[in-house]
């Protein structure tokens, strides 16, 4: 088999047992991998409407039949599970080793079904699979916890150096095993399948740490062809300046572009600009400040990542990131404007294991709610106006739900609503916004809204791009974006080096000298769009329907930015119909019918 | 000719491994190239394999290089019974540099994107 292992790996934590299954041909051929596959098993294997943090959740990690290829910046695996944040399905994505090493062992898929007594941490050696007790990591952060793995399984296995050194890890920090709702799936100390809270699913099934150490091979359907295609994508890359412009500066190029066009998210999106940003417009400035080298995920020549160094000694030599995300949210969002305090804030959530992006609302959101007086200092226990550096205790207080971190712990509405100002917290479907401010670009809105995940900034092409900000046809690129990053996701590509402008086209062409698929672009787009609807009607089943595609009235209502709101309600009407969808937001019959899930919507419309 | 490493810019993509593994076996699999990436928190360290030694082991410890602590075992190029990698996972045959041929053309080196790995005339 090119591609593919064909093998799906089923763990019940509940009876410790293990069992190893084919992997259909059918799952393969229409749902490629990654994303597109895990919503396919999900759907068919869990009731929608269970409580995500229940044993009845399952837990998936995929790879795609690009993991691990070569194949330029495809080396991510995808976790899927129903969300405890947006209580949608949810398929965050992860690069590093851990997804190639589960490649290499021989799976596509591993399935964690029920909840360990105790908890425990598994490792993949190949074929392999090996159950450990974790009682004494349970508490331990997330860097640590990687060490101890390593050093357990360095007696346990007699490696060396060098098979400790490949081995990928995902595990979970203290925020995860608290159950925090958006706590994060972290890899490789530092890097995270961070949206929508799947830690807290890892956590609520006992589960501390999976590690994949794989020597096997993956098999390429035509490897002369598929090294010159690879050739030719370096020449362009190089040719265009793309791998110069995103190892130099990585995502750190951003900020300055925010400024620039009014969308950097500022004290909770109370503005599109920050005074406090403005010295890091020039990449070079924060790249002077912080960086020590560049770090790559697993074969992508673009090294988008950046370690980072802060003067602290209450911080390790080095750390991962911080990304512009991370930089926006718990910075600019939150009135921080140095970035040695950013440094930290991404250190802390990197360590407890919570995603930065959720973790800047809920804090920007806290924050707001004291300046207006609505939550008093009592219930905190200190001071926390815009830029108070008290937030660095307050996301350890979440981490581990003492005090009033408790509450915030539960997600961003939970929190906002005891206070009687939900509107306040800047999210959709439970998720915080990402970084950029939707009144911006109408365009954003409509993508954050739509999302099927809740606010996620992956999950279409972002509005910068000729025809995606021109409003005769973002809705349409919005469609056409939303399907085609689906199949990205399956692939598993990096989506921010193949999204829609850069390299849309490459997907089927990989596809075809790794697999031998025939499958053209238009093919795989109707796959996506299939996807996109399964998607959707597991929302429905899960009990959200249209009404549900919301921003919250600070984008809808104040004008904060360029003097504009977001028509969100025209827009969605215009979107829905390019969905084939009714006014409503839920799919048609004719629509179910042309994509062949008629099965899938029986109950729902 | 030879293949210089600069581990100061090399990212740790290991795309090098991708390449060798690609064009010896036709396949993908890091086990089975014969170049390896070591990645330190703070640095990443391309090793080439040399040639298959069966002589008792001399050089363990830590050793300094350009101001970081590296096993010693890490930066030896020896393909020995010892280490896991420079040889085959199934047989154990030992593997070893070819430089992909001749006239030389490393794949390590086309495939190296940050251009830590250079080819060099003597």
């Amino acid at each position: 088999m090119y591609g593919w292992n064909g093998k799906i790996l089923r763990i019940d934590l509940t009876r410790g047992t293990q069992k190893v299954e084919e992997l259909p041909a059918y799952l393969m051929r229409e749902y490629i991998g990654g994303r597109a596959m895990g919503d396919r098993i999900l759907f068919d294997e869990i009731d929608p409407r269970i409580d995500a943090l229940s044993p009845e959740n399952k837990l998936i990690f995929l790879t795609g039949p690009l993991t691990g290829t070569g194949a330029p910046a495809a080396s991510r695996f995808i976790v899927t599970a129903k969300s405890p944040l947006s209580n949608c399905v949810s398929s965050p994505c992860c690069g590093g080793y851990f997804g190639p090493n589960l490649k290499y062992s021989g799976w596509d898929v591993v399935i964690f079904e029920g909840k360990s007594p105790e908890p425990v941490y598994i490792t993949i050696q190949n074929e392999r699979v090996d159950f450990h007790p974790a009682k004494h990591m349970w508490g331990m952060e997330s860097a640590e916890t990687e060490k101890e793995i390593r050093h357990e399984m360095k007696k346990m296995y007699n490696l060396d150096n060098w098979a400790l050194n490949s081995m990928g890890i995902a595990d979970i920090g203290p925020a995860g095993e608290n159950l925090v709702r958006f706590a994060a799936i972290m890899s490789d100390g530092g890097r995270a399948a961070g949206r929508s809270g799947l830690g807290a699913v890892m956590g609520s099934k006992n589960l501390k740490a999976l590690a994949a150490l794989g020597t096997g091979q993956v098999n390429i359907y035509d490897p002369e062809g598929f090294r010159r295609a690879v050739m030719d994508f370096y020449k362009e890359g190089r040719d265009t300046g793309e791998f110069y412009k995103r190892r130099r500066f990585g995502t750190w190029g951003l900020p300055g572009r925010a400024n620039a066009s009014k969308s950097q998210a500022t004290n909770n999106f109370k503005s599109g600009y920050s005074e406090a940003f403005v010295k890091y417009e020039d990449p070079e400035v924060t790249r002077a400040l912080i960086r020590v080298r560049d770090e790559a995920c697993f074969s992508c020549p673009f090294s988008c990542g950046k370690r980072s160094r802060i003067k602290d000694p209450e911080y390790p030599l080095t750390a991962k990131g911080p990304e512009h995300e991370t930089m926006a949210l718990l910075g600019a969002n939150c009135g921080l404007g140095d970035m040695e305090d950013i440094c930290r804030a991404n250190y802390l959530c990197n360590e407890l294991g919570m995603d930065t992006i959720t973790a800047g609302t809920m804090i920007s959101c806290a924050m707001e709610l004291f300046e207006e007086g609505y939550l008093p200092e009592k219930d905190l226990g200190f001071p926390l106006e815009f830029g108070n550096t008290n937030m660095f205790k307050l996301l350890k207080m979440i981490a581990h739900r003492e005090g009033i971190g408790d509450l915030m712990a539960e997600g961003g509405w939970a929190f906002a609503s005891k206070y009687g100002h939900a509107e306040l917290f800047m999210g959709i479907k439970g998720m915080g916004i990402p970084a950029w401010h939707p009144q911006a670009f109408d365009a954003l809105g409509l993508q954050y809204a739509t999302c099927n995940t809740g606010g996620a900034h992956t999950k279409s092409t972002m509005p910068f791009y000729e025809g995606r900000k021109d409003p005769a046809y973002f809705v349409e690129f919005t469609k056409k974006d939303q399907d085609y990053i689906c199949m990205a996701d399956s692939g598993v590509l990096c989506w921010i080096i193949y999204h829609g402008p850069l390299w849309g086209e490459k997907l089927s062409e990989w596809l075809h000298y790794v697999t031998g698929s025939d499958q053209t672009k238009e093919d795989l787009d109707r796959l996506g769009e299939r996807v996109w609807n399964l998607e959707r009607l597991f929302n429905m089943k899960a009990g959200l329907a249209g009404k549900m595609d919301q921003l919250p009235p600070r984008i809808t209502t104040e004008p904060r930015v360029k003097n504009r709101i977001v028509p969100l309600d025209d827009l969605l009407v215009e979107y829905y119909k390019w969905r084939g969808w009714d006014q409503n937001g839920v799919p048609t019959k004719e629509k179910l019918k042309e994509l062949g899930l008629e099965k899938e919507g029986e109950g729902v419309i | 000719m030879r293949i210089k490493i600069d581990h100061k810019i090399c990212t740790g993509c290991k795309q090098c491994e991708i390449a060798c593994s690609l064009a010896h076996t036709g396949s993908v699999n890091p086990w089975r190239s014969r170049i390896r990436v070591f990645v330190g928190e703070d640095f990443c360290l391309p090793v080439i394999a040399g040639p298959y030694t069966e002589a008792a082991c001399n050089s363990l410890g830590i050793r300094m290089v350009e101001g970081i602590e590296v096993d010693a075992c890490v930066i030896c190029r020896a393909s020995c019974p010892a280490k896991s990698v420079y040889k085959e996972p199934d047989t154990g045959i030992p593997l070893k540099c070819d430089f992909c041929g001749d006239p030389p053309n490393p794949q390590c080196v086309q495939w190296c994107a940050p251009n830590a790995l250079t080819l060099e005339e003597d």
